[in-house]
């Protein structure tokens, strides 16, 4: 528990990157909040329902942020070399890794919630806030997309303890290598494996689709999807299970810099 | 108190600490010597468990370092290498450290007294003189109160103030019964402060003695000054005696005794005006041992 608090202390403490990272997100949903819901208000015949489910499909970016987060709360700590001090006061390291995915998840959700709850109130100007239950389903959804990504971030750092080289390598992933490798694999294969990606499970997720049953004509129906959302859910957790546990054996076996 | 085991470390090819094996006795400071690259940040690093052995083992207080409970509170350390997040104060980095350790926050503020940062640590460390982040590193080691200080080139970055105030600070924490091992390669700081000594060569163990018995084991050279200089040099050099003339005019004489160049003097009646063995340095005993490491 201590070691919980220490790593929410460090977070706290070393203000100027996450501070950044997270006023910059919050700005991007503020914006895209406004301009969602002023077109939502003036536009659409059902402007109320849809502006309030467009508002909250904003949200759908912070799972990228939650995972640079994640990758930043462990990949900080080699770069300025503060994991010696880390290593030295508890050097058990698998107790410093599991306390840094379990800061990595709370701090996602977190961010999702301070993010969602910024969206609804800049919201608020243009258009009602009438939930319906599709709508904290969303929210439930987006969530937990952001905590489970925010775990799989400080895996990826924890595994590759290098910065830049995890963000960068994050970034490669998910806007051209899973793309490309995904449409290759469907193009030459019946089976539809780039679905299976991370980033096509996370974009399950957190995006709207044909199951959610809004009523208006102004709703996109959502991409056809190999698997149900419960699947996506466990797909989402198995892969940041995946990464955090290869963080751990990273962070037991290498010696420290 | 200390025990290194027959350790040894590989980094690809190249071997940083070969089947080095020494003990530290309790409540002493000994001096962790050998020249750069020695391998002695790579020992201290496996002793704290920072570093996985290629095999043999280390043990503090008759554990692995990881088995320790709190370790803070048994062992402090100050290694090259522990840096700091800029962007915090100094304080909060100790803040962070105690939090983790379970050391109650009011701790900071007594080792930030301790070594004289009380006003610095308000500031982010990003802007800390060498001086300063070898101070606070010195306050990390110190918040578990511990028995046991690891200390890897703590003089480093430090003015002569500076290394005056750390050599004060040592011996009363020595005095206190506590056990340091202390690096350095700079071998005047370790031979004013240190009991004993190890010292280390190409990562192998070279000599471990007290700092007393390393000084005397060198040889020492004879000082000799006489208005019949010349002579005197022949006759020396005559009995197979090493014989160097100073810039002064006076000899210096190796592989002999005061006593016998004096006898030799008196017997061919020769004035002498200074007769006198000069006392070797620390320095000159770990060059002594270390260069014949190196011709091996």
């Amino acid at each position: 528990m201590r070691l919980v608090y220490g790593e929410l202390l460090k977070i706290r403490t070393a203000p100027r990157t996450s501070l950044g990272l997270v006023l910059g997100l919050l700005l991007l949903i503020g914006v895209g909040s406004a301009s969602t819901a002023h077109d939502a208000d003036s536009s659409l015949p059902f402007g109320n329902e849809v502006g309030l489910f467009d508002v909250i499909r904003i949200l759908a970016i912070v799972p990228v942020f939650t995972l640079i987060l994640g990758i930043l709360v462990v990949t900080w700590e080699y770069r300025h070399g503060t994991i010696t001090q880390t290593f030295l006061t508890t050097p058990r390291r698998e107790r410093v890794v599991a306390a840094k995915d379990v800061v990595s998840l709370l701090a996602g959700a977190a961010l999702a919630l301070v993010a969602l709850v910024l969206a609804l109130i800049v919201a608020s100007f243009w258009i009602p806030l009438d939930f319906e239950r599709a709508h904290w389903e969303l929210i439930g959804r987006i969530v937990f997309a952001a905590a489970v990504w925010g775990v799989l971030g400080a895996g990826l750092g924890a595994l590759m303890q290098s910065q830049v080289g995890a963000i960068v390598t994050a970034f490669v992933w998910f806007l051209v290598a899973e793309p490309l490798l995904g449409h290759t694999i469907d193009a030459l294969t019946d089976v539809r494996v780039g679905d299976y990606f991370p980033g096509n499970v996370v974009d399950r997720l957190v995006n709207t689709d044909a199951s959610v049953e809004i009523g208006s004509e102004g709703i996109v129906a959502g991409p056809d999807y190999a698997f149900g959302l419960w699947a996506a859910g466990f797909l989402a957790v198995g892969y940041a299970a995946l990464f955090a546990a290869l963080g751990l054996v990273s962070a037991l076996k290498r010696d420290v810099p | 108190m200390i025990e290194v085991d027959h350790l040894t470390k590989r980094y690809g090819k190249t071997i940083a600490v070969n089947d080095l094996s020494f003990k530290v006795t309790p409540s002493r400071i000994t001096g962790f010597l050998g020249p750069n690259g020695a391998g002695k940040t790579t020992t201290l690093k496996a002793i704290l468990g920072l570093v996985h052995p290629t095999s043999g083992t280390t043990r503090l207080l008759g554990k692995a370092y990881r088995d320790l409970d709190d370790p803070l509170h048994r062992v402090g350390a100050v290694l090259e290498t522990s840096r700091y997040h800029p962007g915090r104060s100094g304080r909060n980095h100790l803040r962070v450290v105690a939090a983790q350790a379970g050391i109650p926050r009011s701790r900071v503020q007594e080792v930030l007294e301790l070594v004289a940062m009380k006003e610095p640590a308000k500031r982010r460390v990003g802007g800390y003189s060498m001086g300063m982040r070898q101070r606070l590193g010195l306050a990390a080691a110190l918040l578990g109160d511990p028995e046991l200080l690891v200390l890897d080139e703590p003089a480093n970055g430090l003015d002569p103030a500076g290394i005056r105030w750390l050599r004060d600070l040592l011996r009363s924490l020595a005095s206190q019964g506590r056990t340091i091992l202390i690096s350095s390669h700079v071998l005047a700081e370790i031979e004013q402060i240190a009991d004993e000594v190890v010292i280390i060569h190409r990562g192998r163990f070279v000599a471990q003695s007290t700092t007393h018995d390393l000084a005397e084991r060198a040889a020492g050279a004879v000082r000799v000054r006489s208005p019949e200089a010349a002579r005197l040099r022949e006759l020396l050099a005559g009995t197979g005696m090493r014989v160097a003339e100073t810039d002064e005019g006076a000899l210096t004489v190796s592989d002999g005794t005061a006593e016998r160049v004096g006898e030799l003097a008196a017997a061919n009646g020769i004035v002498l005006h200074e007769l006198a063995t000069e006392r070797a340095t620390l320095e000159e005993a770990f060059l002594e041992l270390t260069a014949g490491e190196t011709t091996e």
